[in-house]
């Protein structure tokens, strides 16, 4: 360009070849990602805990509800490969049945979670002015306090009602489903979660949409005559996509946490349903003498923690490059 | 300032007294009902409603008045240290709060303190060194540790330090901070958050690094730890303290589960103890508790900010 | 005047950006005199701010001085060591930057900045240092100093800022300023307000500058002499009034023919502009880069580096064009 404009002096100045083509965001990012070999690894565990969630309860060795009461607290040996648990249950295949838990719930979550916040973020950008400012101090409250406490106080005080509408459900439609205190647990895991979950999500939209109402392109399209429709797909939804992708990624891995903080106070999933926070919970009466009762449950935790988190940043070093930078 | 601290006030507090009356609300109209509660103990039968006795007693504690008539007595009450009584044992919930209280606040304050003493140099350390070894290897740790839950940090501690290399007792109750016993407790509490200080203090560090000014500070000849120490870390401080602050806050509420495990007498232990009897006062004068100590800390980081950088005693804290 | 205070000679820098090689500065060699104002004109990515930032050992951790050697009082800036360029900057090289709201700490006052060098360098006190930062604010024509040395750099408007980076160079009273595109960011009528300052302070402290900017018609009124690069390299270099009456370098001749006033001397109608773009820096030249814009190239220019060297019949004036075309001839064919 000879065109003079003001450049930061210190940046590279790059120069377009004619040689090279053009690469599309996403495929720069994917590649970017795919470099980023601890990303690679954990998109590789994450897809195998999927692939156990869905398939795995077909595959147990054992019925992982099934009691022995005559193996109880086995060390791991050839027949249990991590041994038993105080009720004589198998403890592998429980782990196994524990991914499909823990994905259920992580799902569950980022998914409505994502979408609420999406919407109220979304209102909050477009309308501005006092919708917007009673929104965000909303949002802002949730944030600030901690989510442990809220979580406990809304599971507390939901549990009772959320029970009484399900008793009611099955007297209506007669559906045998309603009675089971495993979906109860799900239903209210799930909404306590959610309810202090939205947060980020909603600040993520209502930035990417104010900065597109202001932006200089969005007046040249809407003078070109383009409907809201097209702003939001071609200009709202490409920018805000990436740093929600960060905050799923983020989301599910602290989902997952959550939920098996609520089932080790005895707030979310209860047992027999296994779920990697109860089966800790319960392994702590006794850990000194069955450590693999703890082990277990808590390698694989912190194996999905862990994992989750580098591929957060995986996704986040590769959606905002930081190259010219230091 | 003072302006200003006014106007932060005037932020937070219409934030707690909302939160709180959604908390009131959704025990009073959610969860069971107290009196049976309170008397689950005794004879059921006499104990339903309709029963005179049952009435007799709701009556005495005005359980049948309108919601917004309690939820204002119950602040009021309050605002003069009345928080009621456990629906457990009958005694007042103010005592066994006022009690917990000081303990879990002093787990929370010195693990934010090991957090940054600890966090906020390894951070500038890595920046420093940035994509060498030993910014890898920190960030690498730092996202390591991060994903390690409370409930399974402690018991595998202590398993380490208690049992294979037996140098530590093992942690039960609580002696004070500067006791043997703290050690675990509050190494636990503080690998989690330090992971998270440590990636911003990084993080800041590289963005202020690159800023312009800093360019201009190393053309004035300056010597190079001037330039790091007076020019660098001021700026940094801002989101650090932010980040502290949120630290503070989720330690409060993280306690929760560190007392349960180590069996310390804390607010925490209240709390578990409320959901397994479900003693709403109890769980209600806790969240009021935890609710003001967050508020509070919030408060005193948004302070902090016109101290620190100049342009901002205008900005609010969603801006930084 | 006429003591060489600053002489560069065949200064190469890349710079390293994904994995390619950028020749940002190509073999630049200049001098300037004790007291003159050199004039550094070309368009963005020419290189004429690395080639500064080279000389002070500014450059980000991406680049690297290849070769070359700039003798300044007769040491070679290239080759100190970190201790020796810190005791140069500053101390007697003074830089300003383009955009002086983002190079001014926003969390440290301003009497703190300006003052600050001369404590490092001369060992002064505190105390000391804050009233020559008065002085100084004074010097650069900002009102009530000894109020403003304690504002910061938000309260101030973009004018004065760049007022108070030029007082923070002069601070050590160093014998060369380096000012990298000081107006602009700058509106037109406060970056007359500087060019008058510049020239005022010129004149009383004697400093020696060098200006760098795009702007050609900025520079003709503060500059003794005008050095024009393209793609890293040097391409003319002469005397303020040669550069206007008698330049020689297609490229110069591009630039001069795109300015407004120029056009309406000779009365043309339409803003002329170079037709191209740069090259691209990730190749070592081979050829002049200038050939796929040039008018006048012809077969050596295509297969050889032009050097600076003097002109036709000019070796005295001190006019160096790089150049294999008499662009002279040419145009009194034409």
């Amino acid at each position: 360009m000879a065109s003079s404009s003001t450049t930061d002096t210190n940046s590279v100045p790059v120069l377009p070849a004619k040689e090279e083509k053009a690469i599309g965001i996403w495929q720069d990012s994917f590649g970017r990602l795919m470099k980023n070999r601890m990303a690679v690894l954990s998109i590789i565990i994450v897809l195998i805990m999927f692939f156990f969630a869905i398939f795995g309860p077909f595959l147990t060795p054992y019925d992982f509800l099934k009691q022995d009461l005559s193996i109880r607290s086995q060390p791991p040996s050839s027949e249990h490969w991590l041994g038993t648990d105080y009720l004589g249950r198998d403890v592998l295949s429980r782990v196994i049945y524990g991914a499909r838990t823990a994905t259920l719930v992580s799902l569950l979550v980022v998914v409505l979670s994502s979408f609420i916040g999406i919407v109220v973020g979304s209102i909050s950008g477009y309308f501005g002015g006092k919708i917007d400012f009673f929104l965000m101090w909303f949002t802002d409250l949730n944030m600030a306090f901690p989510n442990l406490v809220l979580g406990v106080v809304l599971a507390v005080s939901l549990r009772p009602p959320l029970s009484r509408w399900m008793e009611q459900m099955y007297l209506s439609t007669a559906n045998p489903g309603f009675r089971q205190s495993s979906l109860l647990d799900l239903a209210l895991v799930v909404t306590v979660i959610v309810l202090v979950a939205w947060c980020p999500y909603a600040r993520v939209l209502r930035s990417q949409v104010m900065a597109v109402r202001n932006h200089n392109y969005v007046l040249a399209a809407r003078a070109l005559g383009l409907s809201t429709f097209t702003i939001v797909v071609k200009y709202i939804i490409p920018n805000a996509i990436g740093p929600v992708i960060v905050q799923m990624s983020a989301g599910m891995g602290s989902a997952m946490l959550t939920e098996s903080a609520f089932s080790f106070l005895g707030i979310g999933i209860n047992p027999p349903i296994p779920s990697w926070g109860n089966m800790i919970n319960e392994s702590l009466r006794q850990w000194t003498s069955a450590p693999h009762l703890l082990a277990a449950p808590a390698l694989v935790l912190g194996l999905m923690t862990v994992s989750f988190s580098f591929l957060g940043d995986g996704l986040n070093d590769a959606l905002n490059p930081r190259q010219w930078k230091g | 300032m003072a302006r200003y601290i006014f106007w932060r006030l005037m932020r937070w507090i219409p934030g707690v007294i909302f939160l709180l009356f959604i908390v009131y609300a959704l025990m009073f109209f959610g969860g069971g009902d107290p009196i049976q509660i309170m008397f689950s103990k005794e004879a059921t039968d006499a104990f339903l409603p309709g029963n005179p006795r049952y009435e007799a007693v709701k009556e005495q504690l005005g359980l049948n008045r309108p919601f917004l008539v309690q939820f204002g007595d119950y602040l009021w009450k309050v605002m003069r240290g009345d928080f009621g009584i456990s629906l457990n044992d009958s005694r007042p919930v103010a005592k066994s709060l006022f009690a917990a209280l000081p303990i879990t606040v002093s787990i929370a304050l010195s693990a934010t303190a090991i957090i940054a003493i600890v966090g906020i140099p390894l951070g500038v350390i890595a920046a420093l060194n940035q994509n060498r070894w030993p910014d890898n290897l920190i960030l690498s740790s730092a996202l390591f540790f991060w994903g390690i839950p409370t409930f399974v940090a402690a018991p595998l501690l202590m398993m380490l330090f208690c049992w294979q290399f037996p140098i530590l007792p093992v942690p039960r109750g609580w002696a004070g901070v500067f006791t043997v016993n703290a050690i675990i407790p509050l190494t636990v509490a503080s690998i989690r958050p330090m992971a998270l200080v440590i990636r911003q203090a990084r993080s800041a560090v590289l963005d202020v690094l690159s800023e312009d000014y800093i360019r201009t500070a190393r053309a004035k000849g300056l010597p190079e730890w001037v330039t790091i120490i007076k020019h660098a870390l001021r700026p940094v401080l801002t989101p650090v303290i932010t980040q502290m602050g949120v630290v503070m806050t989720n330690l409060l509420a993280g306690s929760l589960l560190l007392e349960i495990v180590f069996g310390i007498p804390g607010i925490g232990r209240l709390i578990r103890d409320g959901i397994l009897n479900n003693d709403y006062s109890m769980l209600l004068g806790c969240t009021l508790v935890i609710l003001a100590l967050v508020t509070l800390t919030n408060l005193l980081v948004d302070i902090s900010y016109p101290l620190l950088d100049p342009r901002l005693k205008q900005a609010q804290r969603g801006d930084v | 005047m006429g003591e060489i205070l600053l002489d560069v000679n065949d200064l190469k820098t890349r710079f390293r950006s994904r994995g390619k090689l950028i020749h940002a500065v190509n073999g630049v060699s200049f001098h300037v005199n004790r007291g003159e104002t050199l004039g550094v004109v070309g368009e963005s990515g020419c290189g004429k701010s690395v080639t500064m930032l080279s000389l002070l050992q500014l450059l980000p951790p991406a680049a690297q001085i290849e070769s070359g050697t700039a003798l300044f009082n007769r040491q070679d800036l290239i080759k100190m060591n970190f201790r020796q360029i810190q005791k140069v900057r500053g101390g007697k090289v003074g830089m300003i930057f383009q955009d002086p709201m983002t190079c001014l700490n926003p969390v440290l006052k301003i009497g703190d900045q300006v003052g600050e060098a001369l404590i490092y360098h001369r060992r002064v006190t505190k105390e000391v240092a804050l009233a020559r930062a008065i002085e100084l604010l004074r010097l650069v024509g900002i009102p009530d100093p000894e109020q403003r040395v304690k504002d910061y750099p938000h309260q101030f408007s973009g004018g004065m800022r760049q007022r108070a980076m030029i007082a923070m160079a002069l601070a050590c009273e160093p014998d060369l300023i380096i000012a990298d595109e000081p107006t602009t960011a700058l509106d037109v009528t406060i970056q007359a307000q500087i060019v008058e300052l510049v020239k005022d302070l010129r004149d009383r402290l004697g400093v020696a500058i060098i200006w760098i900017t795009h702007d050609l018609s900025l520079v003709a009124g503060l500059a003794d002499r005008i050095m024009v690069m393209y793609a890293g390299l040097i391409v003319e270099e002469a005397k303020t009034e040669d550069i206007f009456d008698d330049p020689r370098h297609p490229y110069t001749l591009g630039l001069l023919s795109a300015l407004p006033a120029f056009q309406a001397e000779k009365k043309v109608r339409r803003l002329a502009s170079i037709p191209g773009s740069p090259p691209d820096l990730r190749a070592q030249p081979i050829s002049c880069p200038f050939v796929p814009r040039c008018p006048f190239a012809f077969e050596r220019c295509h297969s050889e580096v032009p050097v600076l060297m003097p002109i036709k019949g000019g070796e005295g004036s001190g006019h160096r064009i790089a150049c294999f075309a008499d662009t002279r001839e040419w145009r009194a064919k034409a």
